[in-house]
């Protein structure tokens, strides 16, 4: 039932982000816009290149997909709304969310295109630069809540938020969940005015969909995975007068770091992944251990 | 018990599969990500012998160095794609005996080696997580933390060694 419920969720969340991102980008709010585009991409028809690797060609969307739906299982929604608990979430997040580089390769080599390969190979590019900024500051989260169960990163921030307690590993977080996305302005693989779509290039029809639908849930996946790690996840406080129920807490925060990471793109020009990499390494992964370090001495003076 | 040696089995056996893939293709995409699957089913196998860290920790990893290697093959090779006439095998005679070789010295291992009694309890995975933990940083810190340092000397040493000396510009023309 539980995966029922957050399946659905996912789905409903990935229309909200198409929603917004039409939204923000075109400054177009239209409601009905990602169903027409769902049906279209379902009517269209899809071309298949002329010597492509089959197998690669027709996973990688899947794979992508597949790899956000899996890493949302262990994502709670409520203290009981949660796939499976496993007693490393933290850590199976990440392991979920490595496919979505294999599956970005796959898509990017099986079409036999030079812009979709370009575009895979950058992706693996600018995962070397984003990795590191992922799991340090999810170390940072457990080292707080001395478990890797996700629902006990969450409880643990009862007292205080970790944006609040470890700001710095926030704002790396965001960022590398950004770049994880392809969201703008880290969006060199599938921009448009890039390698003419780069992955996206050789893909049409429901495959292009598939992919885009992965993309989609993503979003979603990673800023549930945010809302958790730094937010608190379903827990609120009094409003008004009136408190809000665990689930609808989760869903008002993941719909504000998904327009957060929206906004945030739309302003800022698309960086190189060449230029991603240095800055990650010079100066991304040394604060990224200055957090830990702040976080070990303030988890042993004020836990 | 019996879903449990059923799982055993068939991620076993999709490692040994995947295994065979990385040989039996040219193409050098193809070989890199059989390898990641083969890894992959290795990991999966770790979570059905509910060992959940390893399993995890298995499926991530081999996920980044797959698919950093597959990009080193295809820059090395000249045929990365497989599309031409070029054969990858050499050697085949000595590596035929040397697989076979290790194959029965692995099953020897595996038969004749005394295990002990087979566990009958164990900790539950947070536990097993908070044991892995103590054992890295106490018993086994050392081993470890040596291993790093050698295979961080080791990369650095490889990326110096592949840096092609740049021809600084002397004089002018």
């Amino acid at each position: 039932m539980n995966t029922l419920v957050i399946l659905f969720f996912l789905l409903l969340g990935a229309y909200f982000v198409a929603v917004l991102e039409n939204w923000i980008s075109k400054g177009r709010f239209q409601l009905s816009a990602p169903l027409y585009a769902a049906v279209a991409f379902l009517g269209r028809e899809s071309f298949i290149p002329r010597k492509p690797d089959q197998i690669f060609y027709e996973v990688g969307p899947v794979l992508l997909l597949l790899s956000a739906v899996l890493a949302a299982a262990v994502i709670p929604l409520t203290p009981d709304l949660i796939i499976t608990d496993l007693a490393t979430g933290a850590l199976f997040i990440n392991a979920a969310l490595v496919y979505v580089l294999v599956a970005l390769l796959m898509a990017g080599w099986g079409p036999d295109g030079a812009y979709a390969m370009i575009g895979g190979w950058r992706f693996l590019g600018q995962l070397i630069a984003y990795a590191m900024l992922i799991v340090m500051p999810i170390t940072a989260v457990a080292m707080r809540a001395e478990s890797l169960l996700t629902t006990q990163i969450v409880t643990s921030q009862l007292s205080l938020w970790n944006i609040a307690y470890q700001p710095l590993g926030f704002a790396l977080f965001f960022v590398a969940s950004m770049a994880l996305a392809f969201l703008p302005p880290f969006n060199m693989m599938i921009a448009k005015g890039e390698l003419a779509g780069g992955v996206e290039a050789e893909y049409s029809g429901m495959r292009l969909g598939i992919f885009r639908l992965g993309r989609l849930v993503l979003i979603v996946t990673l800023a549930a995975a945010t809302v958790i790690f730094y937010l608190g996840g379903w827990q609120g406080f009094y409003l008004f007068g009136f408190e809000l129920p665990p689930w609808a807490w989760s869903t008002v925060k993941i719909l504000i770091v998904t327009m957060a990471m929206l906004l945030i793109g739309r302003y800022m020009p698309r960086i190189r992944e060449t230029h991603l990499l240095s800055w990650c390494w010079m100066i991304g992964i040394p604060l990224a251990l200055l957090n830990i370090f702040v976080v070990g001495v303030l988890v042993l003076e004020f836990p | 018990m019996t879903a449990q040696a059923f799982f055993i089995g068939f991620f076993g056996l999709a490692s040994v599969w995947f295994g065979i893939v990385v040989f039996r293709t040219y193409s050098m995409m193809r070989s890199a990500i059989a390898l990641l699957f083969s890894q992959t089913a290795l990991g999966a196998m770790f979570l059905s012998m509910q060992a959940e860290f390893l399993g995890v920790l298995q499926i991530m990893m081999m996920a980044t160095e797959m698919s950093i290697m597959a990009i080193f093959m295809v820059m090395f090779m000249m045929d990365p794609g497989g599309l031409g006439e070029m054969d990858m095998t050499h050697q085949k005679r000595l590596s035929l005996i040397a697989g076979f070789v290790s194959f029965v010295g692995a099953v020897a291992v595996a038969v004749f080696v005394d295990w002990g009694p087979v566990a009958t309890t164990f900790p539950d995975a947070a536990q097993q997580t908070v044991d892995l933990g103590l054992e890295l940083l106490d018993r086994s810190m050392l081993i470890f933390e040596t291993a790093g340092i050698t295979i961080l000397t080791a990369m650095i040493a490889a990326t110096a060694v592949a840096i092609q000396p740049v021809k600084k510009e002397t004089g002018k023309k």
